[in-house]
């Protein structure tokens, strides 16, 4: 079985992001960039499948700028086959939408035939939650999303859900689409000689126009702004200070 | 930058390792003196020993550049964790250089830490100068027959297999030394104490004796009487090794220091507000920047081929200097605070110290800095 993993070239988790000072976004000049943790986590999941001998090949996919790449290879390093960049952009500020995205993606599973799609359940950057969702309805495909535990046996995937009340399980007839959540595994590092040899794995490089998709923007940003600061505290001498505040603050 | 996007990336995981797994054991690390067998599994597995191996003989195959960039991030981690690193590097180098194909055999053990090496040259009446050495390894029959005794040898309590310099010839001076790959389990091998030393303390560091001890032919690396040379060639490799591993000790202090003054409040203000403060973390920062350059051009000319023996005492000699006056600095910021045992300044300092005198100490790097300009002129 093949598995394809989209992932997304997004700032690093550890940079406090600042905003523009027009508003228009979060500033990415010389910020660092990684893999969307939650991708990092699906890519995880495909090598473990590989390994349980259930996945047979691990195509990675990006769409972005061309520096996207280099996240591929980062994907290629931790174990995976092979990479497709789909250039839809050449300003790392432009973000690309759900649907433009999830439309590219569609095209590219109509070309690979994957017999599973995993991908983080949501991009760190924008938080929109919906890439998988989308590719789900525009593919057909049952979905499974914010997944903490996948096993695949016999055409289908059983997958435990975290849900808000606790843990749900389903089972999805494959070809299908998984959206991995924080706690389905802890992603390896890549190790030396596997950094090496991702170098020399084929990475093929496309642009949105190849699929016809229009990436062109449908939302428009209003404002951007920086969540207001923590304001300072107080000292309280006692208990029934304490509680004279909270009443006044009408907490309690 | 310069680095190239795959030594960025080696960067990268190598510096999140150090985040997630080395720098948070560090602590328990130097005050309970303990090898940590579980974290040079995990780098052995990364592939963090033998940075320089071929890919043919089951390394990665990285440049000198890149061994320098993965000494930085793992003594930033922790600098005895990173000192095994650059052990293992030397080791390997050597192995591969001038190991035969029956030699190179333990390379993948070596490589993954079953089989644990030490690099014994080091002796009482011979430490900057090698050429005293009175370890002395004797014809017999075939093999030969080892007597002698070695000190400070890092690994000398856990290692199973020692690379020993003995003398083969006791008129040819530095023309009569040679190195034997020695079986530390062998009957004549006698193991001192555990040095317990000001820092990098979870390197483990004592004395091996040997009295008679048999070896094979095959225990002979290289040629015989070229040990001297054969050490000498991975000398600046390993100067490179140590210089990264004190950026790598400075740039610790740094982010502490830095992270500190902006939280540690005095007059009513964090004390990164006052000049006096941000003048040393503008000097740590300086300094430590200009000693990785440094290493980096070092590092660079060796990959290129080029002579880089003043280049690599440049590096060795500032870096080591930078990280004990920088540490220092940041213990200063700490004020009280970074005398105490348990701060990571206090024990940054007493680990830096080591870097001005091991891997040559830094009146040699000058020694060597003040031949080469006599021989080269200034340019040169």
């Amino acid at each position: 079985m093949k598995v394809l993993v989209p992932v997304k070239r997004v700032i690093d988790y550890n940079v406090k992001p600042r905003v523009r000072p027009d508003g228009t976004g979060v500033d990415l000049a010389n910020v660092k960039m990684s893999m969307n943790p939650f991708d990092e986590i699906a890519v995880e999941e495909a090598i473990r499948l590989k390994e349980k001998g259930v996945a047979s090949e691990i195509v990675v996919v990006s769409i972005g700028v061309k520096q996207a790449q280099e996240t591929l290879r980062t994907a290629m390093a931790m174990g995976a086959d092979r990479a497709v960049l789909v250039v839809a952009s050449e300003d790392a500020g432009t973000d690309i939408e759900p649907l433009a995205v999830a439309k590219i993606l569609a095209a590219v599973a109509k070309e690979e035939q994957p017999g599973l799609i995993l991908t983080g359940k949501q991009a760190i950057d924008n938080d929109m939650n919906a890439t998988g969702q989308m590719l789900a309805a525009l593919l057909g495909w049952p979905q499974a999303t914010f997944a903490s535990e996948i096993t695949v046996e016999g055409g289908k995937a059983k997958v435990t859900r975290e849900v808000d009340g606790g843990l749900q399980t389903i089972e999805v007839t494959l070809p299908a689409i998984v959206t991995a959540d924080l706690r389905l595994n802890e992603p390896r590092y890549a190790s030396l000689p596997n950094i090496m040899k991702a170098k020399k794995k084929p990475l093929v490089e496309k642009t949105a126009a190849d699929y016809g998709v229009d990436v062109s923007p449908r939302l428009t940003v209003v404002k951007t702004a920086e969540p207001a600061g923590r304001k300072a505290g107080v000292r309280v001498g006692s208990v029934d200070e304490l509680v004279a505040k909270l009443k006044e603050a009408g907490a309690i | 930058m310069y680095l190239t996007e795959t030594q960025e990336q080696v960067r990268d995981m190598t510096r999140a390792f150090a985040d997630e797994v080395i720098r948070p054991a560090a602590e328990a690390l130097d005050r309970d003196e303990r090898f940590p067998s579980e974290i040079y599994d995990q780098m052995a597995e990364l592939g963090l020993f033998g940075i320089g191996v071929p890919e043919e003989l089951g390394g990665p195959g990285f440049d000198t550049l890149t061994y320098a960039v993965v000494m930085e991030e793992l003594a930033r981690g922790y600098a005895s964790v990173a000192d095994q690193c650059g052990l293992l590097e030397l080791i390997s180098t050597l192995l591969v250089r001038h190991g035969t194909e029956a030699q190179r055999k333990m390379l993948p053990e070596v490589l993954a830490m079953k089989r644990k090496v030490a690099y014994c040259i080091t002796e009482p009446e011979a430490g900057t100068d090698v050429s005293g050495i009175r370890t002395t390894a004797v014809r017999d029959g075939d093999g030969w027959v080892l007597n002698g005794g070695k000190i400070w040898i890092h690994n000398a309590p856990v290692a199973d297999t020692g690379f020993v310099l003995a003398r083969t010839d006791k008129e040819a001076g530095n023309r009569g030394m040679s190195i034997f790959i020695v079986d530390l389990h062998a009957a004549g091998v006698e193991r001192g104490p555990k040095e317990h030393k000001m820092g990098q303390r979870a390197s483990q560091v004592g004395a091996l004796n040997f009295t008679d001890v048999r070896l094979g032919a095959d225990a002979l690396l290289g040629e015989q009487n070229r040990g001297f040379h054969m050490m000498m060639s991975v000398l600046d490799k390993g100067r490179v090794g140590i210089a990264s591993l004190a950026v790598g000790i400075g740039q610790a202090g740094l982010e502490a220091a830095l992270e500190y003054a902006g939280t540690r409040k005095q007059f009513g203000k964090a004390i990164a507000e006052f000049q006096g403060v941000q003048w040393l973390l503008a000097d740590m920062a300086k300094d430590i920047e200009a000693a990785r350059l440094l290493v980096h051009s070092a590092a660079t000319k060796i990959d290129r081929g080029q002579d880089a023996t003043k280049a690599c005492s440049m590096a060795k000699c500032f870096a080591g200097d930078m990280a004990v006056a920088r540490t220092a600095d940041a213990v200063q910021v700490f004020g009280g605070s970074g005398y105490i045992r348990g701060f990571e300044v206090e024990r940054l300092y007493r680990d830096a110290k080591i870097t001005q005198i091991y891997e040559g100490t830094n009146q040699i790097q000058r020694m060597i800095i003040a031949r080469e300009l006599l021989k080269k002129g200034a340019r040169g």
